[in-house]
């Protein structure tokens, strides 16, 4: 089998929903909150169904009903609000793409700590609604570590604040957490606040490299770090496969970030190369903005054109159980049943795996991941798959004890399901 | 004692019941023996508990939960009762949950970076406990030496270092609860991230202990900076010192902690139980601390000098040493208690800001201190905008506390009204029900009351905290269809 390659050419919305749905052909498009508001108020009187768009690099996350009512796209509803430089915080509309606002708040040398897939494309309020983070979790924590506050439109027209504008605030229910990560199953955000970083002054990234058979190795130095005095910003487990799409270098691969003032960055870096066992390649990647830019385009989105079919997992568990769930990948690759490039943070716990491959082997692939993250006490969420197929595996993975709260929630939030139904776990 | 007197048996048939479930021991029901629990670190509101039960483990906290939801009594959580809004003070004689028994470190698993403890186990216990290895928890209220950190997940507890290292939400990966019907609830108890669904983690940390009861936590443990280095800036004028602070923060510096006290504070400290010999006169010091990389730290602090300087210091140093910068940490962390050396009583307030505009509430803190005739000290988290006005007041003259409470509200609504928030780490409780208001609508105090609806249906467990009362519009709407039903 071919190895999978990414065309660069992007459908638009209207073709990618012809495979991923989550899409009606009837779409609003409001450019300001009071009309999203007018929209979504009459959509809930009328008892209909609407499914949420933003950038739409997402469809293919979730959702298995087959007809909504009306698409509500937030592309439109754009632009940064509020951007006090002394406080670091920054209010922002959901439609603006990830690097319209990483570019305007460089120009103040400041960031949105995040790093997630498809930047250009993917939307700050899509990012929120899927809490998408991506190797500098680890440091930086994910989306629901960087948001302060939102407005959010409730389905019956309401529209509620939660948190605030202040970085640090306990003053009644986190609310802002229930939204982060819910897919959009219980508002329409409109706001959001988030908390700022300095740029850092200087960074490096570093790859430590070694033959499939020494991936015992590279864990037991990987544990050797975590357990000293450096401070890494990603320590991102690649698959052999994926290096080598990457690196042209068939082993396993661990890029190590650090960003820092320079002496701090220069001085984890040396210590990197001198305390390396002998198995163990280390190499420096030159251009490290561009390396990043172009890591966060390695994966497919519903965007990305493919004959193939093709899927992305999240895999969750504990953080060193990212060489198990890393290594299994790289068995099943050799099976050649199906392609399979992965990667995972060994300091955050969390892998996506990108399939290609036929509808059978993908789904058979899918259920067997998930079912090994289970015995690893974690789980595997389905990130990209074509509709039909999503009728074909559990893309949630199996429903908590607790399913019940969860239900309850969405209940109190969205009582006749007018927002994104169906996309999310246990049907919610 | 001879005579000792033989204390009443119980006579209560509730009281005895939940007797049987955690044991003769473990239950407190004399009125003398509940006066300790009329309170928390909230003295200004007392009211006695039914009774007190001290479980000893999650079985017994489930039989008991169950009991008083299936009779209808209502209960509530406490820690070791250093809450500082009220969040554990019986308001309905509620029987009052010690998890103090519950106290043990269950494992630590220092690979994947996680600890997990029962939620009557001390804070600083934990980084105690692992730091032989190397590693903290970095959560550190000032409390930390006497707080539980299932106190901590109910109030989301901040501390000094929250500015880099976050609060307590963020610290959180897994928890244990038994919801007020009896059910326990597993969230992520691998600490795995991201479990699928809902974040229910992050609603629980902060909910002040009104949507379940913890009684496991696993917690992300974090490995020991490399270097600190602390400094300690004296400033004639606040406002040189609110300056500072912008620019330190412009520089692109994050620093672990950025704490200020004023005037009034710096005379409290002083006279306190761990003086360092502030000068006198001072109108604002800076507590500055950077970690990290050795390598990168003195660059850093080269940097903060010079801000100070450009900015009117009047004196600044570095710790020579780890006992220095101790010291200068036990006189800041033990100050609100230091109140008590010149004034009688104090109230502490919890207000955050957006930290461009310390300069203009600093002001209006001074006029509101001006109006009430109250002297009001300042000491605050300066790095995150987090403010601890302390308000001087002496409850034995007749309204003085009600003064004290009025110039508290004062102080809140110019938090609020420059954007800002009524509390940033020590929660709501009883004693900022009302403040709610001025920064939420109905709508929003509504939707927030209908995630308790969903953990905590029938109002038993803490109830009355956190949200306005009477009058809310949900309330009402509840009791006309309540009466409607009736009829």
């Amino acid at each position: 089998m071919d190895k999978p390659l990414l065309d660069r050419k992007l459908l638009s919305i209207e073709e990618s929903a012809v495979t991923f749905n989550n899409w009606s052909k009837n779409v609003r498009s409001p450019s300001t909150e009071v009309e999203v508001v007018e929209i979504i108020r009459s959509a809930y009187e009328k008892g209909q169904h609407v499914s949420l768009v933003s950038g739409g690099t997402k469809l293919g996350y979730g959702g298995v009903k087959s007809e909504y009512d009306l698409t509500l796209s937030l592309k439109d509803l754009k632009g940064i609000v509020e951007h006090t430089v002394g406080d670091m915080t920054v209010t922002v509309k959901p439609g603006t793409t990830m690097k319209e606002l990483q570019d305007y708040l460089q120009n103040h040398n400041q960031m949105v700590a995040l790093d997630p897939s498809w930047p250009e494309q993917a939307t700050i309020g899509g990012i929120v609604a899927s809490n998408d983070s991506g190797p500098k979790r680890l440091k930086y924590g994910s989306a629901r570590d960087h948001v302060i506050g939102m407005r959010v439109v409730y389905p019956d027209g309401k529209v509620i604040r939660t948190g605030g504008k202040v970085v640090k605030n306990v003053a009644g229910y986190d609310m802002n957490k229930l939204l982060v990560g819910s897919m959009g199953t219980l508002g329409i955000i409109t706001e959001i606040t988030l908390k700022l970083r300095p740029v850092p002054k200087s960074e490096n990234l570093i790859r430590l490299s070694v033959r499939e058979e020494a991936l015992d190795e590279l864990k037991g130095y990987t544990k050797q770090i975590q357990d000293s005095m450096l401070e890494p910003v990603s320590l991102e487990l690649v698959t052999p496969s994926l290096s080598q799409r990457l690196f042209h270098d068939e082993g396993y691969s661990l890029l190590i970030a650090f960003e820092d003032v320079e002496k701090s960055v220069d001085f984890q870096t040396n210590w990197v190369e001198q305390h390396k066992p002998a198995g163990v390649n280390y190499t420096t990647i030159s251009n490290v903005k561009e390396f990043w830019n172009a890591f966060s385009e390695i994966h497919p989105n519903s965007l990305t054109d493919s004959k193939a079919t093709q899927a992305l997992l999240k895999v969750g568990t504990k953080n060193l159980d990212v060489f198990s769930i890393l290594s299994e990948c790289a068995r099943i690759h050799h099976e050649g049943k199906v392609t399979i490039e992965a990667h995972g943070g060994a300091g955050h716990g969390l892998s996506t795996v990108f399939l290609e491959g036929d509808d059978a082997a993908i789904v058979n692939t899918i259920n067997h991941l998930q079912h090994y993250a289970h015995t690893l006490k974690g789980y595997g969420v389905v990130k990209h798959l074509p509709f039909s197929l999503r009728q074909s595996v559990n893309v949630w993975g199996d429903e908590p004890s607790y399913f019940k709260i969860f239900e309850g929630i969405k209940h109190k939030h969205d009582p006749k399901n007018t927002l994104n139904e169906k996309r999310y776990i246990g049907g919610i | 004692m001879l005579f000792k007197k033989k204390k009443k048996d119980i006579e209560d048939e509730h009281l005895k019941n939940l007797a049987k479930i955690v044991g003769q021991k473990s239950i407190l029901h004399h009125k003398e023996d509940l006066l300790s629990y009329d309170c928390d670190g909230f003295t200004i509101h007392k009211s006695l508990p039914k009774a007190v039960i001290f479980p000893k483990n999650t079985e017994e906290v489930v039989a008991a939960v169950t009991y008083c939801s299936t009779h209808n009594i209502p209960f509530l959580a406490r820690g070791a009762g250093t809450g500082l809004s009220g969040g554990a003070i019986p308001l309905h004689e509620e029987v009052v949950i010690s998890l103090v028994k519950m106290k043990n470190l269950l494992s630590v698993d220092y690979e994947n970076r996680q600890a997990v403890v029962q939620p009557g186990y001390v804070n600083l216990k934990l980084t105690n406990s692992i730091s032989a290895k190397g590693y903290y928890y970095a959560p550190d209220p000032s409390s930390q030496y006497v707080c539980t950190i299932g106190g901590n997940v109910a109030e989301n507890a901040g501390g000094a270092h929250c500015l880099k290292y976050g609060v307590t939400t963020n610290h959180i990966l897994g928890l244990e609860l038994v919801l007020p019907n009896g059910e326990i609830v597993e969230i992520s108890e691998n600490g795995v991230p991201d479990m699928p669904g809902y974040d229910l983690l992050g609603i629980l940390t902060g909910s002040e202990g009104t949507l379940g009861i913890v009684t496991k936590i696993t917690v992300r443990i974090l490995k020991n900076p490399e270097g600190k280095k602390t400094v300690l800036a004296y400033f004639d004028r606040v406002e040189d010192g609110s300056h500072a602070v912008s620019d330190i923060i412009s520089a692109g510096i994050v620093p672990a902690a950025l704490e200020m006290m004023d005037h009034t504070a710096i005379e409290g400290v002083e006279a306190g139980a761990f003086p360092v010999g502030h000068p006198k006169g001072i109108e604002a010091l800076l507590l500055i601390e950077v970690d990290g990389i050795i390598e990168g730290i003195d660059e850093q602090i080269d940097q903060i000098l010079s801000v100070c300087r450009n900015h009117n210091v009047r004196d600044v140093k570095v710790a020579r040493d780890e006992e220095e910068r101790g010291r200068w940490w036990a006189n800041r962390k033990t100050g609100f208690g230091a109140m008590g050396a010149i004034s009688p009583d104090y109230l502490v307030q919890d207000g955050v800001i957006p930290r461009s505009t310390l300069p203009k509430v600093l002001n209006n803190i001074k006029e509101i201190s001006n109006e009430y005739n109250l002297r009001i000290a300042n000491i605050f988290h300066a790095g995150d905008g987090n403010l601890h006005p302390l308000i001087l007041f002496d409850s034995r003259i007749e309204g003085e506390t009600e003064k004290a409470l009025k110039a508290g509200t004062a102080c809140l609504k110019a938090c609020a009204d420059v954007g800002g928030s009524i509390t940033g780490e020590h929660g709501v409780g009883i004693e900022k029900k009302e403040e709610m208001r001025f920064i939420f609508t109905d709508d929003e105090l509504e939707a927030q009351i209908a995630i308790r609806e969903v953990f905590n249906p029938n109002d038993l467990l803490n109830k009355g905290k956190l949200f306005p009362t009477p009058s809310r519009c949900m309330d009402i709407k509840k009791v006309i269809k309540e009466t409607a039903a009736a009829q």
